[in-house]
């Protein structure tokens, strides 16, 4: 995980980023906890206070709840869901594409053929 | 946010010629590190003695941990050994050494770990000389093996009176550690109050702010909120005027201005070009107290 001080981002909301795309990409799975929040303060050498702030944002999307002396769990994740965050980021990612294509007077057949390629590759 | 009180202090009073500390209702969230913020003078050192129970001559109530009361802190050793306290003063008699002042604390207190407070010692990088005494070590190392003591202990609540203020940067940010990894070792069952005047060091260990000015609190609160409840503002020379009437605390110079205000009175600067951003700690405490010194006419 990486805090940056200048980005101007707040540093509960870098947490709380952090491992909501660790849940929806599911590299935490559900079931498994969240580091305790003293832990972490203490590892990312940040405030208790900051750490709690991002579970509670977790917890209000829904994404983990508190369970009492236990502290965080992932909550099962809706399919659906996990599925229009990654379509939401692919849409995204090819809007900036588009943008830049643009800048670079491809044509949008010349787009097309180079997304087609890509695939290629990545199938190889 | 609601929490529970490790410490709850009602109508504590001390009067001093010419100063008096006046706290109606004083709460430290229990699990936390809270700050006690102010300026020379404010009254944090009274405070805290009357916490730990060095100074005891005052009026009102204290409750610890949720059921003590400030004579079983004095009389229960359950409540005594529960709390570490560091001040500013000096409580080995000068004439002792290194050694004898480890051995004192193995004496006195029943949770006293040598070993630990050898390691710390080590850790902080305080010259390893048994025999050397206690009034020659700089105020740097006096601070560390104070530190050490408190830390070596099996507590539940830590009072630190100025703790980073001998320190250098580098032991500021060794102390920030300990204290996180004290919190840590009991998951919300330790708490940690220690007073600053120089919040900025201070700031990415703190959890609850209490700002006392003038011998009574001003303001308090967890830092994230405090962060959502002022707003640093900045703004062009022409909009200084317009903004003044409606800013905390502000600085201007030739080409602008800077200023900290409610983030409930924003609606007041509509129509005026400024840039909002989250302010620091630091920048909320010097607001607040220069308001406050605004008030009592210090200023």
């Amino acid at each position: 995980m990486i805090i940056s001080q200048t980005s101007g981002v707040p540093i509960y909301q870098q947490i709380a980023d952090s491992f909501r795309s660790d849940i929806l990409e599911g590299r935490m799975k559900a079931g498994e906890y969240l580091p305790s929040i003293r832990g972490l303060a203490k590892e990312l050498r940040i405030s208790v206070i900051t750490t709690m702030k991002a579970y509670e944002q977790l917890e209000s999307e829904g994404l983990v709840t508190p369970v009492q002396g236990k502290g965080y769990v992932i909550n099962a994740q809706d399919t659906e869901m996990l599925k229009e965050q990654h379509m939401r980021k692919v849409e995204d990612a090819l809007t900036e594409a588009i943008a830049s294509a643009k800048i670079a007077g491809l044509s949008e057949k010349e787009l097309m053929e180079t997304l087609k390629i890509l695939l290629r590759i990545r199938e190889n | 946010m609601e929490f529970e009180s490790v410490i709850h202090g009602e109508s504590i009073i001390k009067k001093y010629k010419g100063f008096e500390l006046n706290v109606p209702m004083l709460d430290v969230p229990k699990g936390f590190a809270t700050a006690l913020i102010g300026e020379n003078g404010a009254g944090k050192t009274t405070l805290l003695d009357i916490l730990a129970g060095i100074r005891l001559d005052y009026k009102g109530s204290l409750k610890f941990f949720g059921k003590y009361d400030d004579k079983d802190r004095e009389n229960n050793p359950v409540v005594k050994n529960n709390i570490g306290y560091e001040g500013t003063g000096n409580y080995y008699l000068p004439s002792w050494t290194v050694k004898q002042a480890r051995e004192v604390q193995t004496l006195l207190f029943e949770n006293f770990d040598e070993a630990k407070y050898k390691d710390i010692c080590s850790k902080l990088a305080v010259p390893d000389d048994d025999n050397k005494k206690v009034s020659d070590l700089s105020d740097g190392n006096n601070m560390k093996i104070k530190l050490a003591g408190v830390l070596s202990r099996e507590t539940e609540l830590l009072i630190l009176d100025e703790p980073a203020s001998p320190l250098d940067p580098l032991m500021r940010d060794k102390l920030n550690d300990m204290i996180r990894t004290y919190l840590n070792e009991k998951e919300g069952e330790r708490s940690v109050l220690f007073s600053t005047h120089n919040i900025a060091d201070m700031e990415s260990v703190t959890d609850y702010a209490i700002i006392v000015e003038n011998g009574t609190i001003v303001e308090e609160g967890f830092v994230e909120e405090l962060k959502e409840k002022y707003i640093c503002v900045k703004g062009e020379k022409q909009d200084e005027e317009a903004a003044s009437k409606i800013l905390y605390s502000m600085t201007s110079n030739n080409f602008g201005f800077e200023g900290i205000c409610l983030s409930s009175k924003l609606d007041e600067l509509a129509g005026l070009s400024v840039v909002k951003e989250t302010p620091t700690l630091s920048q909320i405490c010097i607001a607040v107290m220069k308001q406050n010194s605004k008030l009592y006419g210090i200023n």
